[in-house]
């Protein structure tokens, strides 16, 4: 493996374009449906008054979701055909908070079959970080 | 009875899902995925040469986290880490099959951690998606 600097436009230290999205119940209830995880705690206020959380709280996959428009803007191919993702989840998403995701190139290597970017990647709600991890696309063959 | 698995029933390097669910890959669930994670991406929009249209690679926490649900341990869990490598996007039309494999048991703080690998192949073994996932296990009363 050879680290690098810079490839074919693509430079340590890059951001990627920030994407901002507010949450609220109703896209919670639509991604329940969605994905078939009706757990109360995502979609019943009053089961989700008597946990931890006191409120219901989001999928934390419905933030992965807004991470992987991220890097398939971004870029799609190195993404979606070969992309890693490695995160944690750090706290939650709450109906009216608005996720903010951000990435930073900070490593460019070349393997044996090709170049990749990993960028570390970081999801905040005002100034709570909710998720952190980072992602590895292929750049180039 | 209690209905969930125990964190004692589990060995490192059993198969945690058999038999093994399948998924199908429907233009109803991936519109509904899209829509409720407001996805733009263009390319989910588009058909290839062959006339496929691709699904999110992000769909990926949909079918692996309901063939997880198949056997669920006591309520409380909690997701506390994911990783995902997209081998490539499903298509609609196709059949996904999830299998998972404890990997890691352990604990932490007081607190069971369950570390599992998840490999999705389609209906004719070609490989989608593989990842781990990292679960709090919830408390067993």
């Amino acid at each position: 493996m050879i680290e690098l600097q810079s490839y074919a436009g693509y430079s340590v230290g890059d951001q990627l374009e920030e994407l901002s999205q507010s949450v609220d119940q109703s896209m919670i209830d639509a991604y329940a449906d969605a994905s078939g995880d009706v757990n109360p705690l995502h979609i019943d206020p009053e089961f989700a008054k008597t946990t931890f959380f006191g409120r219901t709280i989001a999928h934390g996959l419905l933030t992965l979701a807004f991470v992987s428009r991220v890097l398939s803007q971004w870029n799609w191919q190195g993404w979606a055909y070969g992309g890693e993702l490695n995160v944690s989840f750090l706290g939650p998403v709450y109906p009216g908070d608005t996720v903010r995701v951000s990435g930073e190139i900070d490593q460019i290597e070349k393997r044996d079959d090709g170049i990749y970017a990993r960028c570390q990647l970081t999801c905040f709600c005002d100034d709570r970080k909710v998720v952190k991890g980072f992602v590895i696309c292929k750049i180039s063959h | 009875m209690s209905d969930y698995v125990k964190y004692s029933s589990m060995a490192e390097g059993d198969a945690f899902l058999d038999p093994i669910p399948s998924f199908e890959v429907t233009k109803e669930r991936v519109e509904k995925y899209i829509q409720s994670t407001n996805d733009e991406t263009e390319q989910l929009q588009i058909k290839d040469d062959q006339g496929r249209q691709v699904a999110p690679p992000m769909l990926a926490a949909v079918y692996v986290i309901e063939a997880l649900r198949t056997k669920v341990g006591p309520p409380g869990g909690i997701h506390a880490k994911q990783q995902f490598k997209f081998h490539r996007p499903a298509y609609i039309g196709e059949t996904l099959f999830t299998s998972a494999n404890v990997l890691k048991l352990y604990e932490r703080k007081g607190r069971h951690y369950v570390e599992m690998t998840t490999e999705t192949r389609n209906q004719d073994g070609e490989l989608i998606t593989s990842g781990m996932i990292t679960r709090i296990w919830g408390k067993e009363t």
